[in-house]
């Protein structure tokens, strides 16, 4: 008898240290220890091979995008073309990032605000999305296209770079100026394509 | 021994041994097939591998080879003995499932790409796994049966519990991942669980299999202390392994993960005493203490199952799993403890009622 209750209560001791290490102790601990992580997201180059084409001549970017701040589960550089609706008119040439890189149609179903998918709105065009994950601290990576204008006039390109989990500012480039239809800023490039 | 050819004494002997060896060599190879399944879900949510080649699937691949020379020799022996008795058979067509998987999972990869984790021949990969684990174990307790005399209970060295039990659990484990993680949806189908039956089938299926398992390990022993203790620690140096080290923002939480030894042992302590033995109630108070902690033994990936449901359309990224899943900890947990704690019961006393009656034999 005197067993068993010893043998009980060292039992609901155990318990009793293993449930308020688990709920209380090791939870406040991480609370206050663990910090998130700060990638700092940049684009550091983009070429475009030339600033004036013929309509029916190909265009050739690169664009090359870096990580200065903590490791980012996720950083996607994005090249963006508000001329197009469908990738069909853009080659991937070459890239050295991690995964390969997607294309977005106008209309598919894209996250917004820096939110990831916990916000999403429709594409209004076409873009490139290059991205490795993780992306260390440090690391560059870069993608060149190759491009054929449809039409003459003004062609645009969009480019940006957003880390995720985007826990600061830091996480996203360019930092202010030109938003694009997912809230998130953007630097404009743009060559001029004449008659050929 | 006793077999079916008395006058083959020699035969029995040496086949019987191969017998065994089948059966663990089956055993080691789906605990290789599963641990390395497991990494290969980690992998997958660091670094989104994109080819075939990759070390968790080394791992996985090499699981498979042994299980099919297990199997070969489990099956040749118990043939050579004039009768392929049934976790021979089992054991056999559990593989036979876990080999088939391959080609058809290439075929899949090239009609759809990449799949998730769920898919067609991602199942029969595990079904096959949870049935040639099941009969490498009813194998073990075979052999070990033909020699029992009258009256003396079933008893097997702790060393092969431990490999009989844990590949089966980390494989039963493997088959609730498929139905509650979120990590289903391709370009061409979409099999992610329903959020609200996931954390549902969760709180069921988790702390039943634990349950089964471990409580299963301490009837195989005859209810004496130890192989349960030890076959918990082998699951969670499996876990930490496949799961937390992989990822760097993790490693501080190794201290919280090895915690789960604690409700382990206290269950083995329970089952264990021999007083308590004719009576039901340490069978039920042990499952249901190995059952509540299924929150804790399944960290991190259940942060992802619960997440979903509580707030979809956020990621668990890898460096914001620990907040995540320390706030599902505090919000979510409590409320999953009493169909945890019933269901650790009715696991234990499938397992007693099971293994102690020696009913798969």
């Amino acid at each position: 008898m005197l067993r068993a209750i010893i043998l009980a209560g060292a039992v609901g001791a155990a318990l009793a240290i293993y449930f308020i290490f688990s709920l209380y102790v090791f939870p406040q601990s991480f609370q206050a220890s663990v910090k998130p992580s700060r990638p700092e997201a940049l684009i550091t180059a983009v070429n475009l091979s030339r600033s004036d084409l013929a309509l029916g001549e190909k265009l050739v970017v690169s664009v090359t995008g870096t990580n200065r701040g903590d490791r980012a589960d996720m950083q996607i550089v994005s090249v963006g073309f508000p001329n197009f609706t469908s990738p069909d008119s853009i080659r991937i040439l070459q890239h050295d990032f991690r995964q390969r890189p997607f294309t977005i149609n106008a209309t598919d179903p894209v996250g917004s605000g820096y939110a990831g998918t916990e916000e999403t709105v429709n594409a209004t065009y076409a873009s490139i999305e290059a991205f490795s994950r993780p992306w260390e601290t440090g690391s560059t990576y870069t993608i060149e296209l190759e491009v054929t204008p449809e039409a003459e006039g003004n062609f645009i390109m969009v480019v940006k770079a957003v880390a995720l989990p985007h826990t600061w500012d830091g996480a996203h480039y360019p930092r202010e100026g030109t938003m694009d239809y997912q809230s998130e800023f953007v630097d404009q490039y743009s060559v001029k394509v004449t008659k050929p | 021994m006793s077999y079916s050819r008395p006058g083959s004494a020699a035969l029995a002997y040496g086949t019987g041994h191969k017998f065994l060896a089948g059966c663990v060599l089956v055993s080691i190879g789906i605990l290789l097939a599963a641990g390395g399944g497991s990494w290969d879900i980690t992998n997958h949510l660091l670094n989104k591998p994109e080819t075939f080649f990759a070390p968790p699937h080394a791992i996985l691949y090499s699981g498979v080879g042994a299980a099919v020379v297990g199997a070969v020799l489990l099956f040749s022996s118990s043939k050579r003995l004039g009768k392929v008795v049934w976790p021979a058979k089992m054991a056999a067509a559990g593989v036979i499932l876990l080999v088939s998987a391959g080609p058809v999972d290439f075929v899949w990869h090239s009609a759809f790409g990449l799949d998730g984790l769920l898919s067609p021949p991602h199942f029969v990969l595990v079904s096959g796994m949870v049935l040639s684990s099941m009969g490498a174990l009813a194998g073990m307790a075979f052999h070990k049966s033909m020699s029992l005399q009258n009256g003396e209970p079933l008893r097997l060295h702790p060393a092969l519990i431990v490999i009989a039990i844990l590949p089966l659990w980390l494989a039963l484990s493997g088959l609730v991942d498929m139905f509650t993680l979120p990590f289903s949806r391709t370009d061409y189908f979409n099999f992610d669980p329903n959020p609200t039956f996931a954390v549902v089938f969760a709180a069921i299926g988790f702390p039943f299999v634990i349950a089964a398992c471990l409580c299963g390990a301490s009837v195989l022993a005859g209810r004496r202390f130890g192989a349960m203790s030890i076959t918990g620690a082998a699951f969670v140096v499996t876990s930490m392994l496949s799961a937390i080290i992989p990822n760097d923002a993790l490693l501080d939480t190794i201290p919280f993960y090895a915690l789960n030894i604690i409700p382990i042992v206290a269950a083995d302590a329970i089952l264990s005493y021999r007083y308590w033995r004719p009576f039901r109630i340490p069978v039920y108070a042990a499952g249901a203490i190995v059952g509540i902690t299924f929150f804790m033994l399944y960290y991190p990936l259940i942060a992802h199952t619960y997440n979903e449901f509580t707030n979809i359309g956020r990621i668990v990224w890898p460096s914001v799993t620990i907040p995540i899943y320390f706030e599902l900890l505090a919000t979510v947990y409590p409320l999953v403890v009493p169909p945890a704690a019933a269901m650790g019961a009715v696991g234990a006393l499938a397992a007693d009622k099971i293994a102690a009656r020696n009913k798969f034999l």
